[in-house]
C-alpha cells in the first residue's frame, strides 16, 4: 500500500482564474507553444469569434500554419460545449473522449485544450452540473493523453464561485484550501491541503459532485498529501459511506488522523497509515 | 438490586476516602470489595501502584477483585470519563445491577493541573449517573494539599469512614454550579516571558501553521498534529462563538508547546464542555471535547476581559 507519490500529481487539469484578459492571453501563447513542441493537438475554447482569436495569436511563431493543417483548433463556446444552459455531464465527456481518440487517430500525441468556460458557470445550477462535468473530466485526464486549462473569468464569477470549480482540479493559480481530485491505483478519489470549518461547506459540495463510487464495498479514498482534517471532514466521508453502504478507507501519513476517528467512534472509515 | 450502603439508591453514588494512614484505607476498602463480591457485583481497583500492592496483599487469594491497569488511566480527565462510561455500559450491559470502583489519582495531578481533574470529579457525578454506579475516591490527607481537599469535599456528596460509617460532606456543589465558577488554574511560568507567536484574528489555517513553525521537532510528530488539531478547534470556536477580536499567543518551554486563544466572549455555556461531547458538532463541543483529548492541559480562564483557553502539549506539570 503506497501514497500517491509526488506533490503536485501533474496530469495536466488546471483551473485558471483570471482578472486582466491579458493574462488569459499570455495562458493561451503558453499553451499553444507547449503544445505544438509536444506534437499534440491544441482546442482554444472559448466565447469569443474564432477570427478573433486567430488575429490575436498570430504572432505565435508558427501558429498560422498549426491552424491551416488542424493542429490548432478554435472554437466559440457553443461548437465544443452543448449550449445549452446548463451542461450534460456524461454527453460532454464522451464528446471529449471522441476527440482525444480524433487527435491521437490524426497522429498526434495527445489533445491539449484551453477553455473559457466562464458562460458555462454563471447561476448555481450551471455550476453545479459543471462540477460534476470537472470531475468526470478530470479522472479521464488522468488516465488518458488529455490535458486542459480551465479558465474562469474572476470579475464575472467572484471567488466564491471559482473557488467551487477550483477546489476540484489537481493544480490552479488560485488559492484554494483543498484540491479533490482523481486518484491511482485503488484509489478512487484524492484529496489534498487542509479541511477545517472555514471550507466545510465547500468540502460537502465537492464531495457530493465528484460522487465517488466504492469497488467491492471499499472506497479508496489517498488522504496522504491531506495536512488536515477535522471532524467536520470526517463526518462528511462518514455520510459518504453510508449513503453507499460501504466502508471508506483513508490513507494517510498521520497517525493522529487514526486515533480521531477511533475517538469519533467512526466505523465506517477505516484509517491506513502508510509511511 | 443494589447492596450496601447503596441499596435502594438510583444512579452514581460517590464517595471520598480521606485516610491518613495505610490502616485507615484498607479498614474502608476491603470491606466494600469484599462486600461487592460478596453480591457477585463487577468489584474493581484503579489505584495508585503503591497502594494498589498494598490492597492486593490485603486480598485473600482468590479474591475476585479486578484490578485494573494503571497507565494512561488518569492521564486526562476526559479520556478517563470515556474510558469509565464504556466499561460501566459494558458491564451493565452483561447484566450488573451495581458496580463498585474504588480508585485514587496519582499525586502529580494535585499540582499544576489539579483544576481539570477538580473539574473531572465534580463532572463524574452526571457522567456516571446514567450507571448503578458505586465508587470511592481515595484521597491521602496527608500528600493532598487543603485546597485538593477542599474541591474534593465540594464534588463528593460523602465521605466513606471506617466502621461503615458514610457520612455527607456538607459542602457537596451540584456539577451545574460548581463547574460555572471560576477556577483560575496556576499561570505557567511561561506566561511571564514574552510569546514567540501572537496573532490577532488568525484564520484557523494560519493558526495550525504557526504551531507547526514553533514546534521545530520538540514534540514528538503526533504530539504536533494533535495540537494543531487542539488549536484549530479552538480557534475556530473563538471566531464562531466568540467575540472578536480574537487573541492568539504561543510560548516554547523546554519540554512543552503552550497555546493561549482569548476573546472577548463569555467561553463556552455549556457547564461540562471539553468533559463531556455535545451535540453534532455544530455548536464546537465536540471541538472543544476533542482538545482535552489530545493536549496534556487545557485550562479554562474567566475574568471581566474575557475568555481565554489554554492548551499545553508535553509536560504540563511544572512546579506550583
Amino acid at each position: 500500500m503506497t501514497c500517491g507519490g509526488a506533490t503536485d500529481p501533474g496530469y495536466g487539469h488546471a483551473c485558471f482564474a483570471y482578472d486582466d484578459p491579458a493574462a488569459l492571453h499570455a495562458r493561451a501563447v503558453e499553451q499553444v507553444t507547449l503544445g505544438l513542441a509536444a506534437g499534440e493537438q491544441v482546442w482554444l475554447v472559448g466565447p469569443e469569434e474564432p477570427d478573433v482569436v486567430a488575429t490575436r495569436l498570430g504572432s505565435v511563431p508558427g501558429f498560422d500554419t498549426a491552424l491551416r493543417r488542424g493542429d490548432v483548433r478554435l472554437l466559440a463556446v457553443g461548437q465544443a460545449y452543448r449550449h445549452d444552459a446548463v451542461v450534460d455531464p456524461a454527453r460532454q465527456v464522451q464528446a471529449y473522449v471522441r476527440a482525444t481518440a480524433e487527435s491521437l487517430a490524426a497522429g498526434h500525441t495527445g489533445l491539449r485544450v484551453l477553455a473559457e468556460a466562464t458562460d458555462m458557470v454563471r447561476t448555481a445550477g450551471q455550476r453545479d452540473a459543471f462540477a460534476r462535468y470537472e470531475h468526470r473530466m478530470d479522472h479521464w485526464m488522468r488516465h488518458h493523453p488529455m490535458a486542459a486549462t480551465c479558465a474562469y473569468d474572476r470579475r464575472v464569477l467572484g471567488d466564491a464561485a471559482i473557488s467551487e470549480l477550483a477546489c476540484l482540479h489537481p493544480e490552479g493559480n488560485g488559492d484554494v484550501p483543498f484540491r479533490l481530485h482523481a486518484g491511482s491505483g485503488d484509489a478512487v478519489v484524492a484529496i489534498r491541503g487542509e479541511l477545517d470549518a472555514s471550507d466545510d461547506r465547500l468540502f460537502a459540495a465537492a464531495l457530493e459532485r465528484a460522487d465517488p463510487q466504492p469497488a467491492a464495498g471499499r472506497l479508496v479514498v489517498d488522504a496522504c498529501h491531506l495536512r488536515f482534517i477535522d471532524h467536520r471532514g470526517l463526518f462528511h466521508l462518514r455520510d459518504l459511506a453510508r449513503r453507499h453502504g460501504a466502508v471508506v478507507v483513508l490513507r494517510t501519513r498521520r497517525p493522529a488522523l487514526a486515533r480521531l476517528v477511533a475517538l469519533l467512534d467512526l466505523a465506517e472509515l477505516r484509517v491506513v497509515v502508510v509511511r | 438490586m443494589r447492596t450496601g450502603a447503596a441499596a435502594g439508591h438510583v444512579g452514581y453514588l460517590h464517595e471520598a476516602i480521606l485516610y491518613d494512614s495505610d490502616d485507615h484505607l484498607l479498614a474502608v476498602v476491603l470491606p466494600f470489595l469484599r462486600d461487592g463480591v460478596e453480591a457477585g457485583e463487577p468489584t474493581m481497583v484503579g489505584l495508585d501502584t503503591r497502594t494498589a500492592d498494598l490492597v492486593r496483599r490485603a486480598l485473600p487469594a482468590g479474591h475476585g477483585v479486578t484490578f485494573l491497569p494503571g497507565g494512561d488511566l488518569y492521564a486526562r480527565p476526559t479520556a478517563a470519563i470515556r474510558a469509565y462510561r464504556e466499561l460501566l455500559a459494558s458491564h451493565v450491559a452483561a447484566g450488573a445491577t451495581q458496580i463498585r470502583i474504588v480508585g485514587e489519582l496519582p499525586a502529580v495531578v494535585f499540582g499544576a493541573t489539579w483544576d481539570w481533574w477538580a473539574r473531572y470529579e465534580s463532572a463524574i457525578n452526571h457522567a456516571y449517573d446514567d450507571f448503578p454506579l458505586w465508587s470511592m475516591c481515595a484521597y491521602d490527607r496527608r500528600t493532598a494539599p487543603p485546597h485538593v481537599l477542599a474541591d474534593v469535599a465540594r464534588t463528593h456528596p460523602r465521605v466513606a469512614g471506617p466502621g461503615g460509617s458514610h457520612e455527607p460532606t456538607g459542602v457537596y456543589t451540584e456539577p451545574a454550579s460548581y463547574l460555572a465558577e471560576c477556577r483560575p488554574a496556576p499561570l505557567d511560568p511561561v506566561q511571564r516571558t514574552a510569546p514567540l507567536v501572537e496573532l490577532t484574528d488568525p484564520t484557523p489555517a494560519r493558526a495550525r501553521e504557526a504551531v507547526r513553525a514553533a514546534d521545530g521537532g520538540l514534540l514528538p510528530p503526533d504530539g504536533v498534529d494533535d495540537l494543531v488539531m487542539a488549536v484549530s478547534e479552538v480557534v475556530c470556536n473563538a471566531l464562531r462563538h466568540g467575540t472578536p477580536p480574537v487573541r492568539l499567543r504561543l510560548w516554547c518551554a523546554p519540554d512543552r508547546l503552550v497555546v493561549t486563544v482569548h476573546d472577548r466572549g463569555a467561553g463556552p455555556k455549556d457547564p461540562y464542555s471539553g468533559l463531556l461531547p455535545a451535540g453534532d458538532g455544530s455548536d464546537g463541543g465536540l471541538g472543544l471535547w476533542i482538545s482535552h483529548q489530545s493536549c496534556d492541559h487545557v485550562t479554562y480562564q474567566r475574568d471581566t476581559d474575557g475568555f481565554t483557553i489554554r492548551l499545553t502539549a508535553g509536560n504540563p506539570h511544572f512546579p506550583v
